[in-house]
């Protein structure tokens, strides 16, 4: 029994695979994350996780004002709609 | 006559300060080995012939050649943006996106009069070792077109091994810039995590991933880490150290320095003449008076698993923002929630729809404990090995591949395509720098790459030994 459940995962990630295209990456998948089972060997009691490398450090930023991109500049990239803003789908009553 | 396209980078600017050379002449020495070369190796995305003669022509007219790249024509990874150019990072997904402003890196590159000439294909997002994971084209080996270039920088590092550019910059989230440095035949460094800013560069792994060089030489990568290194407010993760003059520390000797060669290593199968390119380099280190140590990583082997659930998890977030709304491939769907399965379905290649369901399991309720908290404190118990290694020695050498560049096309499971970066991936996890350097060939005229690893911001000292390694 897999424990990769493929269509909650895929819901939980915002994609949906076509069924033959579902069953080759499950297939895959399934694989690898066997593959990972090798970590239980290693005894990790105690140990903090590391997230990010000793180097890095939270810093404070100057509270400055900075221009960031204009509606001119974000336009190029996508057409806008209405009073400048982007426009997405239905979203009440799926 | 001379071929400028033969030229290191450093040679050239050198040239082009002194007059030897002009800088449209440069340039057009590589626009017409590109037209002579690219149509088999394909290593560009995008190329601007235009603007990049114009840019010559613009520095032609100057009269004081200022900047460590004057008039050095670069590429850059499809991945890092360049302000006007579209950036697609390999994928469909952010077709017809166009960058907005310049990457941390470009803007420097650009202020040290280097010329952009344009953006080089990888796996998409950066995921693979072969840039067969373009949504675009495979790029082919310049040393023999049947074989991969590597990846995820295959074109970076296939337009310097073809001298179709001088430099080139790539990024290396688990051996993106070493792996197919290694099967051209270039020069790779990933500098320390921290040393160059990411601003600018598509995420992929948030806390794996640097910006560095693909070069002819080592001298090529001290100048490009002198234009791309330091502190950017940009990059929360920049660290704030000094940065050495890498060109002014590459000379002078290494005796004396302790280089660690990992025992582990040999855990592993390796190709003979990986083996013994290694033995070579370390023969030669030996004559330069340095001493070689055995040196243990004992948890060397569980680095490959820690960082496909690691990877995954972040690039599973990293990737959440392309939804088709703002930017890029938008697909169709009457209700939103079917327009973004419908747009990221489409959008995205295979192995990225994989390594963003590998992630999202990976953090989801009821495995994050077992999958990717434990990787995380595998990756420190790494971390920890790599610290009690570098108390004893000042570098470590081992190969960059286990093997030669393989075939294009060769049937290859995910799995099997993950364990090509064995070597470099335990150096990401880690954040250390490290170089790959040419180290001859196999017996089938295939490049065979050394890999140096130093200490943490250490690059002026792991440039030093490289440079004494190279061929």
């Amino acid at each position: 029994m897999s424990k990769f459940d493929i269509e909650k995962v895929e819901r939980l990630a915002g994609l949906k695979l076509k069924e033959d295209e579902r069953e080759r990456i499950k297939r895959d998948i399934d694989e690898i994350i066997n593959y990972f089972d090798i970590l239980k060997e290693v005894d990790t009691d105690g140990i903090d996780p590391l997230v990010y490398t000793k180097w890095t450090r939270l810093t404070l930023r100057n509270d400055e004002v900075h221009t960031g991109l204009t509606l001119e500049e974000i336009k190029k990239n996508r057409k806008l709609f209405g009073n400048n803003f982007f426009r997405v789908r239905r979203i009440i009553g799926e | 006559m001379m071929d400028i396209t033969k030229l290191t980078a450093y040679e050239t600017v050198k040239r082009i300060k002194s007059g030897e050379i002009g800088v449209k002449e440069t340039l057009l020495s590589y626009l017409k080995k590109i037209e002579e070369r690219e149509d088999l190796i394909k290593t560009f995305i995008l190329i601007d012939r235009d603007r990049a003669i114009k840019k010559a022509e613009e520095l032609d007219q100057l009269e004081h050649k200022e900047g460590l790249l004057f008039g050095l024509p670069v590429a850059i990874k499809d991945n890092i943006n360049v302000y006007g150019y579209e950036a697609t990072a390999g994928s469909k997904i952010l077709k017809g996106y166009v960058s907005l402003y310049d990457a941390s890196v470009v803007e420097s590159i650009k202020r040290e009069n280097g010329i952009i000439l344009g953006k080089t294909n990888c796996d998409e997002f950066a995921m693979g070792s072969s840039t067969e994971n373009s949504a675009f084209f495979p790029t082919r080996n310049p040393v023999n077109l049947e074989y991969v270039p590597g990846g995820s920088s295959g074109g970076s590092a296939a337009c310097v091994a073809a001298e179709e550019v001088a430099i080139a910059i790539g990024s290396d989230t688990g051996g993106s810039i070493r792996e197919p440095a290694a099967f051209c035949g270039v020069v790779g460094l990933k500098p320390t995590y921290g040393r160059v800013s990411r601003y600018g560069l598509i995420a992929f792994a948030s806390s794996l991933d640097v910006i560095g060089p693909l070069s002819k030489d080592v001298r090529d990568a001290a100048l490009m880490l002198n234009v791309i290194a330091g502190f950017d407010a940009h990059d929360e993760t920049t660290v704030d150290i000094k940065v050495d003059d890498y060109l002014d520390t590459l000379e002078g000797n290494i005796k004396g320095k302790k280089i660690g060669v990992i025992k582990e290593v040999m855990d592993f199968e390796v190709q003979k003449e990986l083996k013994d390119a290694l033995e070579s380099s370390i023969q030669k280190l030996k004559g330069e008076g340095c001493e070689i140590l055995e040196i243990s990583i004992p948890y060397l082997k569980y680095a490959l698993p820690s960082y496909y659930i690691i990877a995954p998890s972040e690039a599973s977030s990293n990737l959440a923002r392309f939804d088709g709304v703002r930017y890029g491939y938008e697909s169709d769907g009457a209700y939103l929630r079917e327009f973004y399965e419908n747009t990221r379905t489409e959008g995205f290649g295979d192995e990225v729809k994989r390594r963003i369901l590998i992630g999202t399991f990976a953090l989801s309720e009821g495995y994050f404990e077992d999958y990717y908290l434990k990787a995380s404190k595998v990756r420190r118990i790494i971390e920890m090995d790599f610290e009690n290694a570098f108390e004893q020695v000042d570098a470590l050498i081992l190969p960059t591949t286990a093997t030669t560049a393989f075939k294009l096309n060769e049937k290859k499971s995910p799995l099997e395509m993950y364990m090509t970066d064995i070597f470099t991936i335990p150096v990401n996890l880690a954040g250390l720098p490290a170089i790959s350097v040419p180290a001859g060939t196999d017996k089938a005229g295939l490049p065979v790459g050394v890999q140096l690893v130093g200490k943490w911001f250490e690059e002026a000292l792991l440039l030093r030994i490289a440079h004494h390694i190279e061929e």
